[in-house]
């Protein structure tokens, strides 16, 4: 008897306890991270959720004097498993705003789905052009980058001040790639710059010689845009190809990017890239962060690492603005796309009028220092949005950067 | 598909031959059965026996010479036409569908000449008349009280019985019969013989034998190969006296 | 006893039924989409089966009609406003096509030829998936497909959806049960069983195969549309190998040579895969343990262990299961 009610104790309580109204008191504010933390893509899904938790743990896990509570989900790279835990994020976990993700093609997946859901979500890593330039969603904030954003200073450095006239590109077949070589190819050109040669070779390849063969020897340099294991091998089979000594090697960012470096060796010493982060940024900001990053996780933070360090910056700093009133969508939404942070580790970020960032762009060339591969900063862009210097209605009028566009003249 | 029957030639072989490589598995071999006629082919291991029902029945192609059977030529004609046409055979190593029961496997012999093998919009339980035909072919090979049973669940003698009863199923005018006794006991192989005499007399019948005893007792002319080729062909009585038959089959064959 | 092991199967069966059609409206909304999308498999599983359990032809291609539905539905909604019926109806013959051409190259062989084929086919759609940019938008993939319009009724919500996704299934099931009893479906096995035996039948057997191998890619490119629809997006991703893998994996966890089994198998996989994953990131190491489990202890799939553990008791019910 005593049994029977201890039990009928027990489930009165647990009802209790699962009938009381969620927000009787306020809650911790809850961020759904969304990362590829298995599979092919693992090791760059840790580096954005270190970044993301780096910055949370230097504020004592708080915003806006609520407690915060990360919910990482594992999107194993694969946009129907993102689409469906980024509903169970929203719809189970009750989370106040999402963020993360990798690849183009999830970020084109999520968006629909977010404006469907209503909650406000944070692109830190995710550039696919076209998410802030032709297909705007409402609540999708991209605080990263577009594809072609860095490239297109790159590409007017590379035909002014390094003064090389032909360019053979060779990037991964996808968008990203398209994107990058085609805002590369925009201003180079532009700038009286050619493109001689594209080449394509299909993501996940490791053996270039079939490319390599290929490249025309009487350009002037050679654009590579790599990706993951690409990246790892590219710079090396390019050297022992023996066209290191003959064309010098250029890169989209994420083909030198601190993610790939320290696996590297002196065959990328001298490759020039750009990008919105590097590691060797000389200010006391970056230099507190790579340092506090280093000793955290015993390596040096990648462009994955800071998007998503700001990324915690970014939403503290929105939850304050609204006086830490997260629950009303609404207005949580409008103070993210409002964020202006003056002292990102990579410098200054702030929102356009299309949603995506306008920050320094950096023109890096690979150098050793005490033994490492560092991206030393030789020239800065300063605040440089999606549009370059084009007006946003002109170059909306041209299709989004592709295989073949800009059409290639001069192949 | 099947033209009208006739009454002259069940099945005529022409020069046949088959090669694998150099080796001539079967070559030149002529042999014509009007219909009704029981035969025997004899000849040691390897002498192409089973090649040659292969080749009548359509599983292996020709290399040369000509097939007919009932009238059409069927030389280069697919084995499930060659069967539509009246042919029928059973395998000297089991064959049969072992995960199957075994009336399931009289129902998919029955309905192999049917149109209705390509329905698909209603379950099969549906066709009473097909359960009737395969009931009484099991019933006709003693296996009825079977019907509920795993193939690959029953004695060998049963499936050699099955054998034989999937190949009546389609009602055929020719029978291949590969060593129906082979493996059996002699009280089963009895039980075979019985089964194969009560066949109706208007089928065909050519049997692979090694029981001399059961061949003489089922057939009436007997052909023996050797190395590919027809070594003998007539009556049984004849045969059986052949020296050249005593030398190369029933001396050396036999222990 | 005897009576209660004959009627286990179809009480099971009943049990599902009946948690599949009452239980949605009491789960959470996560739960609910995870449902969804283990009828979309459990359907693309079942139609897979008809090669793999019934014929016995293991295709590692599969995915490729899923990406065809899916596509179809993309493809048609987002640039031409099709409803539902067009959508479907699309879907289904471009998938049954697909199957028809890719069928008169794969048919030539059997096991492990039939696979590597199978896979080199699916690979193609999954290139063209790829590179055909102007009608797939590449690995971008197309995004924003609207829930089912042209209804009846609105189905724009999750819970109308699940119905909507499991009258789906039931019509699928159906099919597929009829298909796999009837005169034809006999055949199918018959041919898994002994393939010269059946010519020398009577049969024609690549016309058996081929009429099968149409359906399933039918079947599979009906589960494409779901899938489609229930994503609101298709990318590449849906025509991977390791799409094809999954399915294949699904059907061999839960038992060939069943309708139940697929769809068990697919129910476990789509639960260990999201579920599994939210509590450890080493979800990977349990599922890939489950498919050693089920390929060493299991190889008829989890309906076959129940089905041979229910005959165990059949025959000795006083005693446990014997030991292995």
């Amino acid at each position: 008897m005593a049994r029977k009610l201890s039990v009928t104790a027990l489930v009165l309580l647990v009802l209790v306890a699962v009938a009381l109204p969620a927000d009787a008191q306020k809650g911790p504010i809850k961020i759904g991270f969304l990362a590829p933390v298995t599979g092919g893509a693992a090791q760059v899904g840790k580096d954005m959720v270190n970044g993301l938790m780096m910055w949370l743990e230097e504020h004592g896990n708080q915003i806006a004097g609520r407690k915060v509570e990360v919910i990482v989900e594992d999107t194993q790279g694969q946009p129907n498993i993102a689409l469906t835990k980024v509903a169970k994020l929203v719809e189970s976990d009750k989370v106040h705003v999402l963020a993360g993700g990798l690849f183009a093609h999830v970020g084109y997946a999520l968006a629909p789905r977010v404006d469907q859901l209503g909650v406000p979500m944070l692109y830190p890593v995710m550039a696919a052009d076209d998410l802030t330039q032709r297909k705007p969603t409402k609540w999708v904030v991209r605080n990263g980058w577009t594809s072609s954003q860095p490239n297109h200073p790159f590409g007017e450095y590379v035909a002014k001040t390094l003064g090389y006239k032909k360019v053979v590109t060779v990037a991964i077949d996808y968008s990203f790639g398209w994107e990058q070589v085609g805002g590369f190819q925009k201003t180079f050109e532009e700038n009286g710059g050619q493109i001689v040669q594209k080449l394509w070779p299909p993501l996940g390849t490791t053996d270039f010689a079939p490319y390599l063969s290929q490249i025309k020897r009487d350009a002037d340099a050679v654009f590579a845009l790599m990706v993951a294991q690409s990246a790892l091998r590219f710079p090396r089979q390019y050297q022992d190809a023996g066209l290191k000594a003959r064309l010098p090697l250029l890169g989209g960012g994420t083909t030198f990017d601190e993610f790939v470096l320290p696996s590297l060796g002196d065959e990328a010493l001298g490759a020039y890239s750009a990008l919105m982060y590097s590691a060797a940024l000389d200010t006391p900001i970056n230099k507190k962060f790579v340092e506090t990053y280093r000793k955290k996780y015993g390596k040096v933070p990648s462009y994955y690492s800071e998007v998503c360090y700001t990324t915690g910056r970014w939403i503290n700093d929105a939850a304050r603005a609204v006086g830490g009133d997260v629950e009303n969508r609404e207005s949580f939404l409008a103070a993210l796309r409002k964020v202006e942070v003056p002292d990102a580790p990579r410098g200054p970020v702030k929102l356009d009028a299309h949603g995506n960032p306008v920050q320094n762009i950096y023109i890096r060339k690979v150098e050793k220092k005490g033994g490492e591969l560092w991206n030393t900063v030789i020239h800065t862009y300063p605040a440089v949005g999606q549009f370059w210097k084009y007006k946003p209605e002109e170059f909306l009028k041209q299709p989004v950067y592709d295989r073949n566009y800009p059409p290639c003249k001069a192949c | 598909m099947s033209g009208p029957p006739t009454n002259t030639i069940a099945l005529e072989l022409t020069n046949i031959g088959k090669a694998f490589g150099g080796l001539l598995a079967v070559d030149g071999v002529s042999l014509a059965m009007r219909p009704g006629e029981r035969r025997a082919i004899l000849g040691p291991n390897g002498a192409g026996k089973t090649t040659l029902f292969s080749l009548i029945s359509g599983e292996q192609p020709v290399t040369s010479g000509r097939i007919h059977l009932f009238g059409h030529d069927v030389t280069r004609t697919s084995a499930h036409r060659r069967a539509a046409l009246g042919l029928a055979r059973t395998y000297q190593i089991t064959n049969l569908f072992p995960r199957l029961t075994a009336l399931d496997n009289c129902l998919l012999a029955v309905q192999a000449l049917s149109r209705t093998k390509f329905h698909l919009h209603r379950p099969l339980t549906g066709y009473a008349g097909h359960f009737v035909r395969a009931r009484a072919v099991l019933d006709s090979v003693g296996l009825a009280v079977k019907e509920g049973e795993q193939v690959r669940n029953l004695s060998h003698g049963e499936q050699r019985q099955l054998e034989i009863a999937l190949a009546l199923a389609g009602s055929p005018r020719l029978l291949l019969l590969d060593e129906p006794t082979a493996g059996l006991s002699p009280a089963e192989s009895q039980l075979m013989v019985g089964l194969l005499q009560r066949l109706d007399p208007a089928i065909s019948i050519l049997i692979i034998e090694h029981d001399m005893d059961v061949a003489f007792e089922v057939t009436d002319r007997i052909t023996v190969l050797h190395y590919g080729r027809v070594v003998a062909d007539g009556l049984a009585a004849d045969v059986k006296t052949n020296p050249l038959v005593q030398e190369i089959y029933l001396g050396a064959a036999e222990p | 006893m005897e009576t209660f092991i004959r009627r286990a199967p179809r009480a099971a069966a009943l049990v599902a039924a009946v948690l599949l059609l009452a239980l949605p409206p009491f789960v959470s909304s996560f739960m609910l989409s995870l449902m969804t999308q283990a009828l979309v498999w459990a359907m693309l599983a079942m139609s897979l089966d008809l090669l793999l359990g019934y014929i016995g032809l293991a295709s590692l291609g599969h995915a490729a009609y899923l990406a065809l539905g899916a596509y179809s539905v993309g493809i048609l909604t987002t640039r031409h406003g099709a409803d539902f019926w067009t959508s479907l109806a699309v879907g289904i013959a471009v998938a049954a096509l697909g199957a028809a051409v890719f069928g008169l190259v794969a048919l030539r062989a059997t096991g492990v030829y039939f696979l590597m084929i199978t896979l080199a086919l699916g690979m193609t759609v999954w290139g063209l998936a790829n590179r055909w940019v102007s009608l797939t938008s590449g690995d971008n993939g197309i995004a924003g497909v609207p829930r089912p319009r042209g209804l009846p009724w609105d189905v724009s919500g999750a819970l109308p959806f699940y119905y909507l996704v499991l009258v789906a299934f039931a019509v699928a099931f159906v099919v597929l049960w009829t298909v796999v009893h009837s005169p034809f479906g006999k055949t199918l096995v018959g041919i898994r069983e002994s393939e010269s035996r059946m010519r020398t039948l009577g049969y024609h057997v690549w016309l058996h195969k081929y009429i099968a191998f149409v359906i399933a890619g039918a079947a599979g490119g009906f589960a494409g549309v779901f899938w489609g629809y229930y994503n609101g997006f298709v990318s590449p991703a849906d025509a991977e190998l390791a799409t094809s893998v999954e399915i294949l994996l699904m059907v061999a966890l839960g038992g060939r040579g069943t309708l139940f089994g697929p769809v068990l198998g697919a129910f476990v996989i789509v639960l260990l895969r999201n579920v599994v994953s939210i509590y450890t990131h080493r979800w990977l190491l349990i599922l890939g343990a489950v498919y050693i489990g089920t390929i060493v202890y299991a190889p008829e799939g989890i309906i076959g262990m129940a089905r041979d553990w229910l005959k165990a008791r059949a025959r000795a019910p006083l005693r446990p299961a014997p030991s292995p």
